[in-house]
């Protein structure tokens, strides 16, 4: 689907949202064919719709009361692991007044639910929660005749508590159905016969071994080629007999990527009401740096990385009377259905997507490649065909994380302190642009610049290669003005939740009384990102061309904690996989094919890697809630290298850090 | 096809599969035992973790006609009463999506079953194979610990 198309469909749940007003609809209302046909998938009970007004935007929100008293809430957010579906729960739970038990939560069913926009982005926590707690209140008070305000914080009972996860139990007995375990009777099992190049075009196949072996069919469709069968290993096993001829579509080699985003840039114009503005602006940083004592330029280096969630996609598409229904898992429902409709060329209301809990997403299952394979391959075959990606294809057939090179130059006036900065990100993208620190003089932006390969959305976006630059470039300063790198950022954070969320880390980490050199080094990182305040230290042991990080310290001001012990499980998981990206992985190409195709190939963080860890909350129960799900995963790579820098005097200024090399790039 | 006769969970099942089919193709597309995960299809993830003769291995990579008595995360409840590892995974909320946690369980039940009382070290080095892409490690191994405490005295109470 054209890119536009998803950006405007992004932009219409931008902001955050604070509702106004709204209103509510009993179901004897106007009973539209949407509404008809929705109640009549429902069963009995009382159904309330209810329209919140928040800033100038209508958001749906629906609430059935069974006929046993519990209730059913319906949401468009999907579930990939960051808890979105239990604390969506209590949200509901919270303000309709009953225990999360009461309270069941239908997630990504095109038909059932109303379109409240993607799960991405942390916005599940600021936008919809307020959303869903306003309309809960209103079907509360419409119930009871008593007040539709909201419960005040220090009269929750269900929301600011560690409520374990909903599904816990299916969880550990395996009971949890994932996109990659639906069956449907009579369905086919397709294995997709696939170039082995990143674009190429299908010239001609041959698929005489297949066609005789009995129950197989190789179905074509454009490009799309693929062999179906009544059970998986039967598909492929006859896919691998089918040759195929294609034209590939040519690869720059990485080392020219840099050079090709620079030729390629496009300068970024002020949007200050963007999600992501790509320029910010203050003061006038030529006269800055012109006047400044001292001045450091130097250059970061982010590569493409794969978001290797646990369960590779999978869809079943069932085809039938000129309709569809995918069962799939996508991050954004709505979105895949405009893909599949589009692909079929069929109205949206003939596709109804099913989209159950994932496991693991990070930006990676924003659209729906897998769904549109299962529904064009189900209207060939006349049957629910089931395409289950292999470990492979998720790694060569989605898209990866952009590549970014950052160019930062900066100047401190004669005390030390930072009074301009030029900051320029190519082609990673306008995410966490702003800096945490108080500079008069700044001009910080994203130029768009053209990739040859896939890319797309992953957790925090660009805010990782911001930060590992905006970060690493302040622990330069430090080094070079021989500040302390904790002294040197506080003194340019103005900030005071932030302020305290450093000083804190640092205090309990004991920074300054662990002794650095000969191989053991420590580093820090902060962020003020999506609202979110943050701070990292790390220990590390070098070890030749290896590092053994050795523990870590990590605090997270996020507002109020909404269910603490799920915030603090995001914000561990967040930081240790940040530590692939800061340590491991990158994605290699060569002139036509992705090259990084196994999991044996892609090194990930492991048991054996994870350090002694200490990860604590400040929770504000007066503040609004920030999405935790992101943001901690920028603070491992600045952080690391910093640490790296201590133990070693050598400064990496490009990701992975391993293995180190002797010079820097 | 082979013909193929195994235990699974207590119950015998017979059938023809194809020549060379995978055991985790077995549990999840002839018994429709889908709580074993596909992850990789190269045992290096451990999603596909069941108990072969009691011992952890990767499904995956495991011909189906090279096993006898297997156990998967369907059966390791037993008169519906949760494992111990099952019920330290709830406590300590040890998982995000939860994609990784069966293979865990029972490649962490397979330590327990060797070494009762395994040292952080131990626990570490025997679920190494096992990614958890959400990050949830510490709490894993803290939620074995705790299994490993609480077998520990159930055996002991007799
Ligand atoms: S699926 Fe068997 S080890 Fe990954
Ligand atoms: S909980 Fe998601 S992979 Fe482990």
């Amino acid at each position: 689907m054209a890119d536009d198309r998803r950006t405007a469909y992004k932009r219409r749940f931008d902001g955050d949202l604070e509702p106004e007003s709204y209103e509510i609809v009993d179901i004897l209302d106007t009973l539209t064919p949407d509404r008809r046909a929705f109640l009549a998938t429902l069963g009995g009970g009382l159904l309330f719709l209810v329209t919140v007004r928040a800033q100038d935007r209508d958001l749906p929100v629906r609430v059935q009361v069974t006929d046993d008293g519990t209730y059913r809430a319906f949401t468009g957010k999907m579930d990939m692991g960051q808890g979105s579906r239990t604390l969506l729960t209590q949200a509901f739970a919270e303000e309709l007044g009953v225990p999360v038990e009461r309270v069941t939560l239908v997630m990504g069913d095109t038909r059932l639910c109303p379109d409240d926009g993607g799960t991405w982005a942390s916005i599940t926590t600021p936008q919809t929660v307020p959303v869903i707690r306003k309309a809960a209140a209103a079907v509360r008070a419409a119930r009871t005749g008593g007040t539709d305000a909201l419960t005040a914080p220090a009269a929750w009972t269900t929301l600011g508590r560690s409520i374990p996860n909903t599904t816990s139990l299916a969880i550990v007995t395996g009971a949890k159905t994932y996109p990659s375990d639906l069956r449907l009777p009579g369905m086919l099992h397709a294995s997709l016969v696939r170039s082995p190049h990143h674009r190429a075009q299908l010239v001609a196949y041959d698929a005489a071994a297949v066609e005789r072996i009995p129950g197989v069919r190789v179905l074509r469709d454009a490009d799309l080629l693929a062999v179906v069968a009544a059970d998986p290993g039967t598909a492929r096993r006859a896919a691998s007999l089918v040759t195929a001829t294609w034209t590939p579509a040519p690869l720059r080699p990485q080392n020219e990527w840099p050079a090709r985003f620079k030729a390629t840039a496009v300068a970024p114009v002020e949007q200050p009401t963007a999600r992501y503005p790509p320029l910010l602006r203050r003061g006038d940083v030529e006269a800055g740096l012109a006047g400044a004592a001292r001045r450091l330029s130097s250059t970061y280096w982010v590569p493409p990385i794969a978001h290797v969630p646990m369960e590779p996609r999978a869809a079943v598409a069932d085809w039938r009377d000129d309709a569809v229904t995918v069962y799939g898992g996508s991050q954004a429902p709505f979105l895949v259905r405009q893909e599949v409709a589009q692909a079929l060329q069929v109205p949206e209301a003939r596709v109804r997507i099913i989209a159950s809990d994932s496991g693991g997403g990070f930006g990676g299952k924003q659209r729906g490649e897998c769904e549109v394979e299962a529904a064009r391959l189900s209207r060939l075959a006349g049957a629910p065909v089931r395409v289950a990606w292999t470990r492979e294809e998720e790694l060569t057939c989605s898209y990866t994380r952009p590549a970014g090179l950052v160019d930062v130059e900066s100047g401190v006036d004669a005390d030390g302190r930072l009074t301009a900065l030029r900051f320029a990100n190519y082609n990673s993208g306008a995410a966490g642009l702003a800096p945490q620190y108080d500079v008069p003089h700044q001009w910080v932006g994203h130029y768009r610049a053209t990739a040859e390969v896939r890319q797309g959305s992953y957790r925090s976006l660009a805010a990782v290669a911001n930060n590992f630059a905006l970060e690493s470039h302040m622990d330069e300063w430090a080094a070079a003005l021989q500040i302390d790198p904790v002294a040197f950022r506080l003194r340019h954070i103005t900030d005071a939740r932030l302020r305290q969320v450093v000083e804190q880390t640092a205090a309990r980490f004991g920074w300054g009384a662990t002794p650095v050199g000969q191989g053991r080094g420590v580093g820090i990182s902060c962020n003020l990102e999506k609202d979110a305040r943050l701070a990292l230290c790390v220990e590390v042991a070098v070890r030749g061309t290896d590092v053994r990080v050795v523990r870590m310290v990590a605090t997270g001001d996020f507002g109020a904690a909404l269910n603490p012990d799920a915030l603090l499980n995001q914000m561990t998981g967040a930081i240790i996989q940040g530590m692939g990206g800061a340590l491991w992985e990158h994605v290699d190409f060569d002139t036509t094919a992705q090259t990084t195709r196994r999991l044996s190939r892609y090194r990930l963080p492991r048991f054996r890697d994870v350090p002694a860890m200490d990860v604590q909350l400040i929770d504000r129960r007066d503040v609004d809630a920030a999405g935790a799900g992101e943001s901690p995963i920028t603070l491992t790579a600045p952080a690391l290298a910093a640490a790296v820098f201590s133990a070693t005097g050598r400064r990496r200024r490009s990701l992975p850090l391993l293995p180190l090399r002797d010079a820097a790039p | 096809m082979a013909k193929l006769t195994l235990t699974v969970n207590g119950r015998p099942w017979s059938g023809d599969v194809p020549e060379e089919t995978s055991l985790l193709e077995v549990l999840r597309e002839h018994l429709m035992l889908s709580g074993t995960k596909y992850g990789c299809g190269e045992g290096q993830c451990g999603s596909c973790t069941v108990l072969i003769d009691g011992r952890a291995s990767r499904a995956c990579v495991t011909p189906a006609s090279r096993a006898r008595e297997v156990v998967t995360i369907e059966g390791l409840a037993s008169d519906g009463q949760l494992h111990p590892v099952q019920r330290a995974f709830i406590e300590a909320q040890a998982f995000q999506c939860g994609f990784c946690t069966p293979g865990m369980v029972m490649g962490a039940t397979a330590l327990l079953a060797r070494t009762p009382s395994p040292t952080d070290a131990d626990i570490r080095t025997a679920l190494d194979g096992h990614l958890c892409r959400c990050g949830t490690y510490p709490r894993i191994i803290a939620a074995v610990r705790a299994a490993s405490t609480t077998m520990t005295r159930e055996r002991r109470r007799g």
